[in-house]
């Protein structure tokens, strides 16, 4: 018994590889939330005037806000005071290279499989495909590569609080445009105490020559993760924008509360691909990272495109929702999400498609998985405004349960107040049928890569639409997310 | 009154709902309404009820085995608690049938209350038709319990001139039993069609859907819960909406499938067609399911009239206005099809037909 007890207990570490802790010297601001936190943070960022008084005017939106409560989620109570909102890793003042980074940082990042150092090796190597990254650790952007070939481009890649001394016109004009300070409790907690995350901004006409990507890591403990990312994409250009997220296994709750803003200009065109992996929290529900998130990017001029790709696969709560406000005459909105659920955890993620212009058009594809005690709902508003002509939405929310204790829900919203919109929804929910499993194993496949090849065919239509070594990873996180659920 | 307990938008599930034309119409003085009484019955043998702003006409009534009582209801629901004082019951025995039941409330302002209940006992049979007429705010519960092999057949049409009508049914299906319902609201009230039916039997089935006419500054609204507790029940939830000038007509259905209830199957299809640029259709259809076994299928539409249809039928000669009302009396004949006496069936259809030649 012993010894079952033994594996079941590797296995079930197995399912987090990247649960391990690092020991990073770290500087935290005072544990606790109050004004002086957010001046703090302000200072130490050596921000100007304009910034202060705009988290100030946050924080006191956030004292009078109420945690929502419409989602289908059981948050136990989250004491707001018992926690650091500013954690920094002790570093030198100023990285020439990323030679003088904290070498534990770098093994950090190395274990992650974030390839920070390799990319500069790689750099010299024609052919290669780059990705330009900027890592954030617990509040801190640590290092952003390939900057020097972005700026030739005209292509700004920085972290938000170097952006804000950098280009501080730029920020402010951009800053809570597409989610107002007071948009929600956490946006208003997030603008309040936001400490790093990144700012690119694509000037006109131009293609972002390489992949961009930041990768955040929660490690210190007992530390809220709050980033902010800001995407302007001026007329014609395109980017593709990548995030990944990990943190340590530990037995707290942490939070994590980000705010996301996508600005596209007149035939701009986003892509945001996130793979989410924050920990999960272990079987009975301890522990694991409170990811709630506000996502929301707006389509400001004509024929703009913005796509959303996210493959869900941590967190013990998800409550987030990716959308587009189509406010441009023929702009288009898209959402491809795959939700895995797995244990105790609870995923509430869907989109927005607000659509206010003429002839635009969006698709939604959400594939959501549920196993072990899990719940998983798909919530999602679809509204047509009456000015907004021919528009075109299509959805389709398929669930899949793998056992006989967890939970799928569908939760749409469609409002339509223009005749000339063609609205489509469809659902569906079912369970990997006995005959598709036979048919596997027939061909000698276990069970489990026979769940995990179903699943990914589920998911295909999502996994697609990633960046290729982003789909290779996600399609990995798959399998192992529903390890040990089936048989 | 209780009218400062109402639930209010901010609750998410009554985000549409329209509650100052309820208070509007609960407030409204009452005013001699004209109509015969006598007409809205139709020609059907069985008991028949007539409730006057909310009080029992027993001159014009028949119950037969239908019985007058005052009582309080047990239930959690906002609007259906206030339904409370004289109402009527309806308990049958094993293998017993009465049809058809016919139930008139006839309004004539301010707010009236009335309870009901349907207690049907091993394969014991019902149907029942129920017509609001007048104005004011009708507010009506009815909570129905059927034995194992029970049947119920329930058409409720909505023809109030104005004011506003609410309706929370709630019933218990057992084993092998049957619920069918099916609302039409063509009349010139604001209203809210509510129902929580829970399957608690195996292999029950239960059906509850309509059509909702919405014209001019209007708002209607169903909102219906179908929880399956016991394994092998079915449940179809088919619902149809038309608005047309500044209305707003609104669905909401959910299917819950509780844990442990294998082999459900449930349907649901909203529909809704908008007849003009400023009206506005809200759906919402939603699944809860916590069984892995189960069939659960939904499809959601909004759109105008098929262009081409329209086209068709035009160029054969139908003039627009007719060729408009024929297709849209095609997309609500879906959702009144369900209707198995041939006399209600047609009544309805007469009543939406008069609802398209106002509208359109």
């Amino acid at each position: 018994m012993a010894t079952r007890n033994a594996e079941a207990h590797a296995a079930a570490n197995k399912k987090y590889e990247w649960g391990f802790a690092s020991d990073v010297e770290q500087e935290f601001a005072p544990k606790g939330l109050s004004e002086d936190t957010v001046r703090y943070i302000s200072a130490k960022k050596g921000e100007p005037a304009w910034m202060l008084d705009w988290r100030l005017k946050a924080f006191a939106a956030w004292q009078a806000m109420e945690l929502p409560e419409w989602a289908k989620l059981a948050i136990p109570h989250i004491d707001y005071q018992d926690a650091y909102y500013y954690a920094e890793p002790k570093q030198k003042k100023t990285i020439g290279s990323l030679d003088e980074l904290d070498p534990e940082i770098l093994r950090v990042y190395e274990k992650l499989g974030i390839p920070i150092e390799e990319q500069k090796v790689l750099a010299g190597v024609e052919g290669a495909r780059k990705v330009a990254v900027d890592a954030v650790f617990d509040s801190v952007s640590v290092a952003t590569t390939f900057r020097k070939e972005l700026e030739a481009a005209g292509v700004i890649f920085r972290s938000i609080s170097e952006a804000i001394r950098e280009y501080p016109d730029l920020v402010r004009k951009y800053l809570g445009k597409v989610v107002p300070v007071r948009d929600n409790f956490f946006s208003a907690l997030n603008a309040a105490v936001f400490s790093d995350g990144t700012f690119v901004y694509i000037p006109e006409g131009v293609r972002c020559p390489m992949e961009l990507s930041t990768y955040f890591r929660i490690n210190a403990e007992n530390t809220g993760q709050f980033e902010r990312t800001l995407i302007v994409a001026d007329k014609g250009s395109y980017v593709s924008y990548l995030e990944g997220c990990t943190a340590p296994m530990r037995d707290e709750n942490q939070l994590h509360a980000a705010v996301v803003e996508l600005v596209a200009m007149d035939d701009a065109e986003i892509k945001y691909s996130t793979v989410q992996n924050w920990y999960p929290g272990d079987e009975n529900g301890v522990g694991g990272i409170f990811n709630f998130v506000t996502k929301r990017a707006l389509c400001e001029g004509k024929n703009a495109k913005v796509s959303w790709t996210q493959v869900e696969t941590g967190s013990a709560i998800t409550w987030k929702y990716p959308s587009c406000i189509l406010k441009g005459d023929g702009s288009v909105g898209e959402f491809y999400s795959v939700a895995v659920t797995n244990g105790r955890q609870q995923a509430d993620t869907g989109t927005k498609m607000l659509h206010l212009g003429k002839n635009t058009r969006s698709t939604i594809v959400s594939k959501g998985i549920s196993a072990g005690r899990s719940d998983n709902t798909y919530r999602g508003q679809v509204l047509v405004q009456p000015g907004a002509e021919n528009v075109r939405n299509f959805t389709q929310c398929d669930s899949l349960l793998l056992g006989d204790q967890c939970g799928a829900h569908t939760v749409p919203y469609i409002e339509v107040k223009n005749p000339s919109a063609q609205i489509e929804h469809e659902a569906t929910t079912s369970k990997i049928s006995e005959d598709q499993l036979f048919y596997a194993r027939q061909r000698g496949l276990d069970q489990e890569a026979a769940v995990a090849l179903i699943v990914n065919g589920f998911a295909k239509e999502v996994l697609q639409q990633l960046p290729m070594e982003f789909a290779v990873e996600a399609q990995k996180l798959l399998g192992i997310s529903l390890e040990g659920s089936v048989g | 009154m209780t009218l400062l307990q109402l639930p209010t938008p901010k609750q998410e599930e009554w985000r549409w709902a329209d509650m100052a034309a309820l208070r509007t119409a609960a407030g409204s003085a009452p005013q001699p309404t004209g109509i015969d009484p006598a007409s809205l019955f139709l020609d059907l043998e069985g008991p028949r009820l007539l409730f006057v702003d909310g009080v029992f006409d027993p001159a014009r009534s028949t119950p037969g085995p239908l019985q007058i009582t005052r009582w309080t209801p047990e239930t959690t629901h906002p609007l259906g608690q206030l339904a409370q004082g004289e109402g009527w019951t309806l308990s049958l025995a094993a293998q017993q049938a009465a049809s058809c039941i016919q139930v008139v409330h006839l309004g004539s302002g301010g707010e009236s209350h009335v309870p009901a209940q349907i207690v049907l006992a091993e394969d014991a049979v019902a149907s029942m038709v129920e017509t609001f007429a007048g104005t004011g705010w009708a507010n009506r519960l009815l909570q129905v319990k059927l034995a194992r092999g029970a049947r119920l057949m329930r058409s409720v049409r909505l023809i109030q001139s104005a004011g506003f009508v609410s309706i929370r049914d709630e019933a218990e299906i057992g084993e092998a039993a049957s619920l069918v319902s099916v609302f039409l609201a063509a009349g010139g009230m604001a209203s809210r069609i509510d129902g929580g039916i829970t399957v608690i039997g195996k292999g029950a089935f239960a059906e509850m859907g309509g059509a909702l006419l919405t014209r001019e500054t209007q708002k209607q609204e169903a909102a219906v819960v179908v929880r399956h507790e016991a394994i092998e029940g079915s449940s179809r939830q088919l619902w149809r909406a038309v608005a047309a000038d500044r209305s707003t007509a609104s669905l909401a259905a959910r299917v819950e499938v509780a844990r442990g209830a294998q082999q459900t199957d449930g349907e649901q299809s909203l529909r809704g067609l908008l007849l003009a640029r400023t009206a506005t259709v809200n759906l919402k259809p939603e699944l809860e399911i916590f069984a892995d076994d189960v069939k659960c299928a939904h499809g959601a539409t909004v759109g105008e009239l098929d262009q081409r249809a329209m086209f068709y039928l035009q160029s054969r000669g139908v003039p627009e206005n007719r060729a408009k009302a024929l297709l849209t009396r095609a997309f609500v004949a879906d959702a009144l099809a369900r209707i198995g006496e041939d006399t209600v069936r047609e009544a309805f259809a007469a009543d939406a037909d008069a609802w398209l030649d106002t509208a359109l």
